[in-house]
């Protein structure tokens, strides 16, 4: 069921209904039949595998938590883990893998392409599964080591799994905060109403009104890489890298909003991503924050993290962000070895910034206004965008053939743009597009010095509401409903 | 191991009587909007058979022309000013876009209901009996919601559809709350469909367009009877309608290229069951559909441009619609 669609808003009302007015030791209960339906909505067999992995992850949770021998905790982690992860890698990679195996061995002629020697698996995926295995295998990490005592009900488990405001694409939550907050008792606050709402609104604007818009020419540009020409495809980079965002960090904000409705607080999972004034801080707080921690926690932390030596570090860096790419692969745009390019980008960009970390300090201890001063923050800011577009040519391209294409194509125009960006037939659709950026980035930036909500809060109510019907009617006069889905739930 | 949890909107307490205000205010802002975009509707409206109705000087006519697409070109541009100066006779053209034989059915309801005519002149495309793409689902298309204003009468109708044939109960729910015609970003064009833009193009013949025109237009394929008897059950139950009215009732199957004609999958089995329905209802059918081979007469795959669609009125057409024209006199 998409955040966007006229089901959800009926879905909405009357699950909050529901939960306002059942007994408190049941609102756990009722909040899980409402995920399984909201998820059941989008394909009712998908169900049978988030239940199959919760009742494995409950079973292994408890052995673990019950066994007296080390090497049984062990076994049960093992399983777990495998069924999860390697349900997961089977999903994504493994009839891609075989394919790619064939073609580089030979073992099949493109005509045969049809009747394949490897066996394919032809799964269709369980859309959310990228999210809901990792929530499920942090919940057995963290039992294993001792962060947080195995849950003795399996439905708050199953709940844990299956909470549908994150279900599809996040934040990937932990239980070492979620299920407190279910054991506590939920409870319909009316004090988080407002906060839930203005959320939920803000993250229809991003995705309806703002991605929604971009996602047109993107995908027209994006299409045919060959023949559109530099400018289309320099518009195109610009315009996804806002959609990307836009798309995500408005599912995001709707999903954390939804759940404030019902008493339960998700992790933030994005800051102002693009205020970022390296790739470090793009990647280590400002992007994606839940999937980024957990690759820290699960993954960079026990490899040794920033604590082993200098060549383990940096394999450690690059080993993280390639398996992030793998992890991206399939997320909207299919599966391909463009994932794996551009997680390998991203994870050059952490080993330039971490061997030039010591020049520049040294820099800004020999010239600390310099190194401070608005210009020089602006211009690392606007570095650091376009180096994350440059990796987002490689995320959203079809092929690495295709996204050197692009930039092949954009590199040879670039000197002739002063003439071309003149000459290029804008529509009203670009200005709409470059105006809505335009507030975005305003909004973000009011929002890095002082909370937007708290300014709003403390501003005169005529001026509040105003700024919110402003919003709802933008939503309805100029958003996009109900014809794409969110980029990162396509898997 | 951290993990952030605060969200940085400040909770504070609701307060029921603020929340009512605003939703009051929200209200009565939607209601200014909606109503705003109604007269857009009005000031905008061209194509749909609705706004036809809506806006029409009279609605005594000689003749209603229904039909999807195919039907259409009679009315670009002045085409249906000359049909009617070469006739003597008063023609209204309501076809719609994909407008399968249900939703055909719902605009001539309205019509008879607003007004009346002396007949019916029914242009039959297979594909519109072949799939709810073109019939149930097409009440739900946001193109032809907001291009239809606001009547008590199409609502009320709409809703009979809702419950009793199968149309998704969010066509209605779109049709009342003016969302699709609030949610317009071509608020201020006219409502025109692209095909009228190149009515006077000569297309250049192309199989692969053929073949990807006939996959869209045949989604589930023409095998399945029971689609078509669903279907030829909807223009039995117009026929009665008419009849019912007063009016007569003809069915024609429009020209379309030779190499199109070639690609239409199940042409011999419609055809046979819509002879048999002429013949059990006693309305005259009569097959175009190879009258126009040249591809030359066609502004794309399978829609007449202006050479074909004169050339099929002074050949075909003329003699239909004068000669009921004098039969009324």
């Amino acid at each position: 069921m998409l955040f966007t669609s006229l089901q959800f808003f009926v879905f909405l009302p009357v699950t909050i209904i529901v939960f306002a007015l059942v007994p408190a030791r049941w609102r756990w209960g009722w909040l899980l039949v409402a995920s399984y339906v909201f998820y059941a909505a989008g394909d009712p067999s998908h169900t049978i595998y988030l239940a199959v992995v919760t009742a494995i992850v409950f079973g292994c949770s408890r052995a673990i938590a019950e066994a007296e021998r080390p090497a049984v905790r062990v076994t049960s982690l093992t399983l777990g883990l495998f069924v999860v992860l390697g349900g997961l890698f089977a999903f994504k990679f493994y009839d891609f893998l075989a394919g790619e195996i064939e073609q580089a061995l030979g073992l099949v002629a493109e005509a045969d392409a049809a009747a394949p020697v490897l066996p394919r698996l032809g799964l269709t995926t369980p859309v959310g599964f990228s999210f809901y295995a990792f929530a499920a295998a942090s919940y057995l990490i963290d039992i294993f080591a001792g962060r947080i005592a195995a849950e003795r009900n399996a439905g708050r488990v199953a709940l844990y799994v299956a909470h549908f405001p994150k279900i599809l694409a996040g934040p990937i939550e932990r239980a070492t905060t979620f299920l407190p907050q279910v054991a506590a008792g939920l409870r319909f606050d009316s004090a988080l109403v407002a906060p839930g709402l203005q959320l939920i609104g803000w993250g229809l604007f991003k995705k309806v009104v703002i991605a929604d818009t971009l996602a047109p020419m993107v995908d027209r540009a994006f299409s045919t890489p060959a023949y559109a020409s530099p400018v289309d495809l320099l518009v195109a980079v610009y315009l996804f890298s806002f959609q990307i965002y836009c798309d995500f960090s408005g599912y995001a904000d709707i999903a954390i909003g939804v759940s404030l409705l019902f008493g339960i607080r998700l992790m933030e999972n994005f800051r102002r991503p693009y205020l970022s004034r390296s790739t470090a801080e793009f990647w280590g707080g400002r992007w994606h924050i839940s999937l980024g921690r957990w690759f820290r926690d699960y993954l960079y932390i026990p490899l040794g993290g920033s604590r082993s030596g200098a060549v383990q570090r940096y394999a450690n860096i690059m080993g993280v962000f390639v398996v992030s790419g793998l992890w991206h692969a399939g997320l909207g745009y299919g599966v391909g070895w463009t994932f794996l390019v551009w997680g390998a980008l991203n994870g050059f960009y952490q080993w330039v910034g971490l061997a030039t970390a010591g020049l520049w300090r040294c820099i800004g201890t020999r010239l600390p206004r310099l190194g401070s001063s608005a210009a020089v923050q602006v211009l690392r800011i606007l570095l650091t965008f376009h180096l994350i577009a440059l990796g987002w040519v490689f995320f959203r391209a079809a092929t690495i053939g295709d996204a050197l294409t692009i930039l092949e194509r954009i590199w040879a125009g670039l000197a002739r743009m002063p003439a071309l960006l003149p000459a290029y037939p804008f529509t009203a659709d670009h200005g709409l597009a470059a105006g809505l950026i335009a507030f975005l980035m305003l909004v973000e930036v009011l929002d890095e010095r002082r909370s937007i909500w708290e300014r709003l809060a403390a501003a005169p109510v005529a001026l509040r509401w105003a700024a919110y019907y402003a919003g709802i009617f933008a939503l309805l006069l100029i958003g996009t409903w109900g014809s794409r889905e969110f980029i990162y739930m396509q898997f | 191991m951290d993990t952030q949890t605060n969200i940085r909107v400040p909770a504070r307490p609701l307060s029921a009587r603020a929340a009512l205000l605003f939703l009051v205010i929200g209200i009565a802002i939607y209601g200014a909007v909606f109503w705003w975009s109604e007269r857009l509707v009005i000031r905008t409206g061209h194509i749909n058979p609705f706004f036809k109705i809506t806006t029409a000087e009279s609605l005594n006519l000689d003749w209603v022309i229904l039909g999807a697409s195919h039907a259409m070109p009679l009315d670009y541009a002045d085409f249906n000013q000359f049909m009617e100066r070469e006739t003597g006779a008063r023609i209204m053209n309501l076809a719609a876009t994909g407008a399968g034989p249900l939703y055909n059915r719902f605009i001539l309801e309205h019509f008879l209901a607003e007004g009346g005519a002396a007949d019916v002149l029914y242009i039959a495309d297979s594909f519109a009996f072949r799939s709810p793409e073109w019939n149930e689902h097409r009440f739900a298309d946001a193109k032809l919601i907001r291009g239809t204003p606001l009547d008590l009468g199409i609502a009320r109708r709409l809703a009979g559809y809702v419950s009793g044939e199968g149309v998704a109960p969010g066509a209605l729910a779109d049709y009342v709350t003016g969302f699709s015609k609030i949610n317009n970003r071509d608020r201020f064009k006219q409502d025109t469909w692209e095909g009228e833009a190149q009515f006077e193009r000569v297309f250049r013949p192309s199989t692969s367009a053929d073949a990807r025109r006939i996959e869209y237009l045949f989604p589930d394929g023409a095998d399945d009877d029971a689609t078509l008897e669903r279907y030829l059950s909807e223009l039995h139950a117009m026929i009665e309608i008419a009849r019912d009215s007063g009016a007569g009732f003809t069915i024609i199957k429009p020209p379309v290229p030779e190499q199109f004609q070639r690609l239409l999958p199940g042409e011999e089995r419609f055809d046979a069951a819509m002879g048999h329905l002429a013949a059990q209802t006693g309305v005259e059918f009569r097959d175009f559909s190879t009258f126009l081979g040249d591809p030359s007469f066609y502004s794309d795959t399978d829609h007449l441009n202006r050479d074909g669609v004169t050339r099929f009125f002074k050949e075909e057409l003329r003699p239909i619609l004068a000669g009921a024209v004098a039969g009324h006199q």
